[in-house]
């Protein structure tokens, strides 16, 4: 392959890491990454550095650590039961 | 239907029989109904503000607004869907609000100081601490439709459809964002930093 086909492949795996390890690829768009990052340390980092993206942020859920304010039905009780059916502004 | 973490008032049938009481002008049972999505709701728009006033104030907004628009849920989403979507809407109006603002009032990360997760062994939080601020971080600086297109499918969980049909726009639209947001998230954090943390 010569120089344009193999910077061409390597912008394009660059732009195509998140499809990969979402593995949104089609078969051949995948063998095409892989055969790239293959001979490529950037991308074949880039693949890594991808799944640890992913993998970080998913820890980001600090769900455990944060609850509603238990201010957070105030309105609708000062809005009261005729609330529900009176607004059109929803 | 029960939200991503699985939390349902008691089971599905339970949830129907809330919203019929609900629709019928039962605020109790609004809330019981709205209440077990009331965290998971709080965490997603105060990580989407990154204020923990503001993300306070919207969730009551939220609320209100699913209230008085409770009579024209007609079930086509489920109830969990149908809320969030209230809520990306309550952002975003929120947002825009911001962006109105004179520079200065924008979302730092030093802002958005979330709490690690408590079942979390000390010695991984102190490992993973610099990657948690760089990675908040670099969430806050993202544009708002990139910020939600990560934070609904990746830090919630949500699948690609249900996130996409929450922020409004096509699957391919949204995956279209989510690719983006994760480009931009790597550049900003860098490959050393993610290739180190193991994940």
């Amino acid at each position: 392959m010569g120089m344009l086909g193999q910077a061409g492949d390597h912008e394009w795996s660059q732009q195509h890491l998140s499809h990969y390890v979402e593995g949104e690829l089609r078969p051949r768009a995948r063998r095409r990454l892989d055969r790239h990052a293959r001979g490529c340390v950037d991308c074949g980092r880039g693949i890594r550095a991808m799944r640890a993206l992913v993998y970080a942020v998913q820890g980001l859920d600090g769900l455990a650590g944060i609850r509603a304010p238990a201010t957070i039905f105030d309105r609708v009780r000062l809005a009261g039961p005729g609330g529900a059916a009176s607004s059109q502004n929803a | 239907m029960a939200g991503p973490d699985g939390q349902v008032p008691d089971a599905a049938e339970t949830e129907a029989s809330l919203l019929a009481r609900a629709q019928a002008g039962d605020v109790a049972a609004f809330e019981r109904l709205s209440g077990a999505y009331a965290d998971r709701l709080f965490m997603l728009l105060y990580r989407l503000l990154g204020d923990r006033a503001e993300a306070e104030d919207i969730a009551q907004e939220v609320m209100l607004r699913a209230w008085r628009g409770i009579t024209r849920f007609r079930g086509q989403s489920s109830y969990f869907t149908w809320l969030y979507r209230i809520a990306m809407n309550e952002a975003n109006r929120a947002l825009e609000k911001r962006a109105r603002r004179p520079a200065g009032v924008s979302i730092g990360a030093q802002e958005l100081e979330l709490p690690t997760a408590p079942e979390e062994e000390p010695s991984r939080q102190a490992e993973n601490s610099e990657l948690r601020r760089a990675l908040n971080q670099a969430l806050a600086g993202l544009p708002p439709p990139l910020r939600t297109a990560i934070v609904l499918r990746d830090v919630e969980g949500l699948s690609t459809q249900e996130a996409a049909e929450i922020a409004g726009v096509s699957q391919a639209a949204f995956k279209s964002r989510l690719h983006q947001a994760r480009l931009r998230v790597r550049a900003a954090v860098g490959d050393e930093a993610l290739v180190s943390s193991g994940g």
